[in-house]
């Protein structure tokens, strides 16, 4: 962001839009790039709302994670889970991000017969209830 | 690229498809194209429309004609090359089924650049449902009963052609059992692959779910892949042409079933595709075709959606990220996938 603009990044996309979507778009006759402008608009204002909750998000994101991390490293640290399962966990708590707790999810998926049904759904589910708030937060720039 | 280049372009690929034709047709002679034009549909193949015009032994000739060329980077080319689409249509060509006549096809690039196909150009419209204009006309037609009726109609048809008899086998034929479900989740796992984007965790979750309750298919017949408005061609209020023959394989009906059946299309209106009565499409379908619509299969298809337009979504924004393409609406899509997953996660029950 250049020094020498007084306005917030996700300020300057959305006045572009609107600029895009009320001026320009309207004067283009083809029409081809005048689908172009309005989805031009239509991207820098889900991009400026992404961005306006950008910091908010990555921090809750990884609170989130960390607590998932404890929660299940509780409940699969005893003997009868299976190593692949508590070496996901293990890995989802030491990098926190989005590929360890995908790699947790298929994990699980693998491990499922080992667990029995209950204690499947049981771990799944501790770990839906933190994809459902992830997928909340993306729905408020994305919708 | 400016309005003038494109122009210029198209210019000389007129110029070109005329050459092309022309050696075709060889016993013709003063051979003109006329009412070209490239028309903007879907995010795959580029469409010509035209109409040909020469002597033939005297005889003055007109053929309304439709070449679809492979840009290159069209979503889905992985799945169904333009040789395979003629291939389908030169098999469909004896069948009741109202498709397109192919004529041509090309996979010499010297030509046009790129592979191309040349099919009859079929009267009719093809107004997209996502829309205002193609949802007032489907509402329109839906209160007028007489394409609703052909669209069932269309897919009855569809699913009762023989399609071993026809030669369709080449498309691959899946082993009894789950194989035909899990072979389709794997397909569409592969174009999220392809993506080379990140996959969300609760993709990951839905694609376990999918693996662990493949359903097993009853019957095979032909599958179209994509049956819904928008694919279709209408004229005078009959379906004059089913397109789009992009995702066919031989598999469940009830895959293409439950693409008439799903939310995703017909956004905003009680009608299955803007268009049919959910009642009356059960009555018809079931009695044209003596196939039962089984709703928990259709159920389980309704998820693959999901999955599949999470993939076409994260394929088109791959292109876009990849510089594979400038069209602004790839980049747009990159925001369309959190809110199929949210529908997915609900329909799993978060």
């Amino acid at each position: 962001m250049s020094d020498y603009i007084q306005l917030a990044p996700d300020e300057l996309l959305e006045r572009i839009a609107r600029t895009l979507k009320k001026d320009i778009g309207p004067a283009v006759e083809a029409a081809y790039p005048k689908t172009q402008a309005f989805m031009a608009a239509v991207v820098l204002q889900k991009l400026a709302g992404q961005l306006r909750l950008a910091d908010e998000h990555a921090a809750t994101s990884q609170d989130d994670l960390k607590e998932l991390a404890e929660e299940l490293d509780q409940l699969t640290g005893s003997q009868d889970t299976p190593p692949s399962l508590q070496a996901a966990v293990k890995t989802l708590r030491q990098a926190l991000d989005t590929t360890s707790v995908s790699h947790l999810i298929e994990t699980l998926y693998a491990t499922r017969s080992e667990l029995g049904e209950e204690r499947f759904e049981s771990l799944m589910g501790r770990v839906r209830v933190r994809l459902r708030a992830r997928v909340d937060r993306e729905m408020v720039y994305a919708a | 690229m400016s309005t003038v280049q494109q122009a210029a372009d198209d210019q000389d690929m007129a110029e070109r498809i005329r050459q092309y034709i022309e050696t075709q047709l060889q016993n013709a002679s003063d051979l003109r194209l006329e009412a070209l034009e490239r028309i903007a549909v879907g995010w795959s193949h580029e469409t010509w429309l035209f109409d040909a015009h020469w002597t033939e032994n005297g005889i003055p000739k007109t053929q309304g004609l439709c070449l679809r060329r492979d840009p290159g980077n069209a979503l889905l080319r992985h799945f169904s090359d333009l040789g395979e689409q003629f291939r389908v249509l030169q098999c469909l060509e004896s069948t009741p089924l109202p498709t397109p006549k192919p004529y041509w096809y090309e996979s010499d690039p010297s030509i046009l650049g790129t592979p191309f196909l040349v099919m009859e150009k079929v009267a009719g419209t093809c107004p997209s449902p996502w829309g205002s204009a193609g949802r007032r006309f489907y509402a329109e037609a839906a209160e007028r009963g007489k394409l609703p009726e052909s669209f069932t109609s269309a897919l009855a048809t569809l699913h009762t052609i023989d399609w071993q008899a026809v030669g369709l086998s080449f498309l691959g034929v899946p082993e009894p059992g789950k194989d035909f479900a899990r072979r389709e989740v794997q397909k569409w796992c592969e174009l999220v692959k392809l993506s080379q984007q990140e996959p969300h965790p609760i993709l990951i979750d839905l694609i376990g779910w999918l693996k662990a309750n493949a359903p097993v298919t009853k019957r095979l017949t032909l599958v179209h892949g994509a049956y819904r408005t928008g694919n279709l061609l209408i004229d005078n209020d009959q379906i004059s042409a089913v397109l789009d023959w992009e995702l066919q394989v031989v598999g469940d009906p009830m895959y293409d079933v439950a693409y008439v059946l799903t939310d995703l299309n017909r956004e905003g209106s009680e009608l299955l595709s803007h268009l049919v009565e959910r009642e009356a499409f059960f009555r018809d379908y079931e009695k044209a075709t003596g196939i039962e619509i089984d709703e928990a299969v259709c159920q389980y298809y309704g998820m693959l959606y999901q999955l599949r337009s999470v993939a076409f979504w994260m394929s088109a924004a791959g292109l876009y990220a990849a510089g594979r393409s400038d069209d602004i609406r790839l980049a747009r899509t990159a925001w369309s996938v959190p809110v199929v997953l949210d529908g997915a996660a609900r329909a799993l029950g978060y």
